[in-house]
């Protein structure tokens, strides 16, 4: 049996598709743990789940205050705040963590995920089998496709990651520490992300978390048996971001013939129409089961879970990597994108009106969930990492 | 093409009308459009909007003013400050360059 060692950022997206993969390495005999900040990362995690800190709790509490990355940063400066303040300074901080909690798990595999680059500077240091561990399919193609300074930039960076690590210089030139030359596990499918861009064996697994055990605590009775019905969130990170999107989306749904879930603070929907249910949490899943449309700010669980369920979109995308996971969504023709910033109500309604009845999104949608759920999810992931176990 | 002649206020007009098409008609949230406005802090225009904005130049002005080729020659922190003065003045410079 084998010990895999996933190695990850403290981002909820980031971490929840390695727990369904996790658990079935363990169903068959493997020994599991995680590595990262300590605290933050710990609290995503199962209960009796193996967690190695990486570093100091100074330093996740150093990594805490970034944790709202600068929610008024849009597009260019947003990436280059995220690049250059959150994940270069987080891979620096987690190297010799990580390389610790190696010896002492004694792991045989990494996991790394793309947000935790340290995982993959310690495998190419001590020259482990290591996977890369997809969460969100933005680094699966190339948006820096038209910038070759800026893509550049950003590999010089990591190559100096390595070099001041420890890491060979002719192994640091070569290849690209987001990206294993032995395994990508992509949580998403070829349908969705045709145009794929790296140079690597990549195991499309389709989504790991559509098995998840949920706590039902939703309030059912407040909706309209045959009402059509949308989900609308903006994620873990967002919510708080949106105070004109939730005022057009309470607008749009005011008369509306559907019928809303909007996972949303309280304070931002402060007289809600009659239709409209307000949640500051949802168990995603058994709603998924329940509506006809979701509006997302594109993050890449959410579309995925969603499509697996065969349910078109309405993507808001704010940032980082959620504008190119909606432009996937449209090019599949799953769904329709508006503005974020600039939402109107009627540009939103018009929008979920077209997800609620347009023929041709639900069939994308549809054919994009039977490609998810042909997949093989965390079982196919399970399968793929068995076959990097050296032989004894 | 090769005989327009195009000045920093023709530019500016017409950039005006091309942005109000890709973002829509509320691009002036902040007051209008100036030399000094910033893509990305001022109208945060996003990846996708910068594409239909090269092609709407390249249907306005033709083949020489190359925007994309223009902005894969920038650094991260080029794009960031970039202004819409900047791209009036690299249009305007574009089409006084000889035909060749």
């Amino acid at each position: 049996m084998a010990r895999f060692l996933f190695v990850v950022p403290p981002f909820t997206g980031h971490v929840n598709p390695t727990i369904a993969v996790a658990a079935e390495l363990a169903r068959r005999g493997h020994d599991v743990a995680w590595t990262g900040l300590p605290g933050a990362t710990e609290g995503l995690l199962p209960d009796g789940a193996t967690f190695v800190p990486a570093t100091s709790s100074e330093v996740a509490a150093y990594v805490d205050e970034l944790g709202d990355r600068r929610p008024d940063l849009r597009g260019a400066a947003a990436f280059k705040f995220l690049q250059e303040e959150v994940l270069l300074p987080l891979a620096g901080a987690m190297v010799a963590g990580v390389d610790a909690a190696v010896d002492a798990f004694g792991a045989h595999v990494l996991v790394v995920d793309q947000q935790a680059l340290a995982g993959a500077v310690v495998a190419r240091k001590r020259g482990l089998p290591w996977a890369t561990s997809a969460t969100t399919s933005a680094e699966l193609v190339d948006p820096l496709a038209g910038l070759p300074l800026v893509a550049e930039a950003m590999h010089r960076a990591r190559v100096e990651l390595q070099l001041a690590n420890g890491v060979a210089p002719e192994v640091a030139e070569a290849g690209d520490l987001r990206v294993s030359p032995h395994l990508v596990v992509a949580y998403t499918t070829a349908e969705l992300v045709p145009d794929v861009a790296v140079d690597a064996p990549i195991c499309f697994v389709g989504s790991s978390t559509t098995g998840r055990t949920e706590v039902d605590d939703f309030p059912w009775d407040e909706l309209e048996a045959d009402r059509p019905t949308v989900l609308v969130s903006l994620g873990t990170l967002n919510a708080d971001a949106g105070e004109r999107f939730w005022a057009a989306a309470a607008e749009a749904a005011r008369d509306a013939s559907w019928q809303a879930i909007f996972v949303a603070p309280d304070a931002l929907v402060p007289d809600p129409p009659p239709n409209v249910v307000v949640r500051t949490r949802v168990p995603q899943l058994a709603v998924l089961r329940r509506v006809q449309a979701v509006v997302t700010h594109a993050g890449h669980n959410t579309v995925c879970e969603s499509l697996a369920a065969g349910v078109p979109l309405v993507v808001a995308p704010i940032r980082d990597d959620q504008p190119v996971v909606a432009d996937q969504v449209v090019r599949a023709g799953a769904g329709v994108r508006v503005k974020f910033n600039r939402i109107k109500a009627a540009d939103l309604g018009a929008a979920i009106d077209a997800a609620l009845t347009d023929p041709g999104l639900r069939a994308a949608a549809e054919r994009i969930g039977a490609s998810f759920a042909a997949a093989g999810g965390a079982v196919a992931a399970a399968d793929a990492l068995e076959a990097l176990v050296p032989s004894a | 093409m090769s005989t327009t002649t195009a000045t920093a206020e023709s530019v500016l007009a017409e950039l005006d009308r091309i942005l109000t098409d890709v973002i829509g008609d509320d691009l002036l949230l902040d007051g209008p459009l100036s030399m000094d406005t910033s893509f990305d802090a001022d109208l945060q225009l996003e990846s996708i909007e910068f594409v239909a904005l090269a092609e709407q130049l390249l249907e306005t002005y033709g083949e020489q003013v190359d925007f994309v080729a223009w902005m894969a020659g920038m650094e991260l922190d080029d794009i960031i400050a970039l202004t819409v003065g900047q791209v009036v003045d690299f249009v305007v410079a574009s089409l006084a360059e000889p035909q060749g």
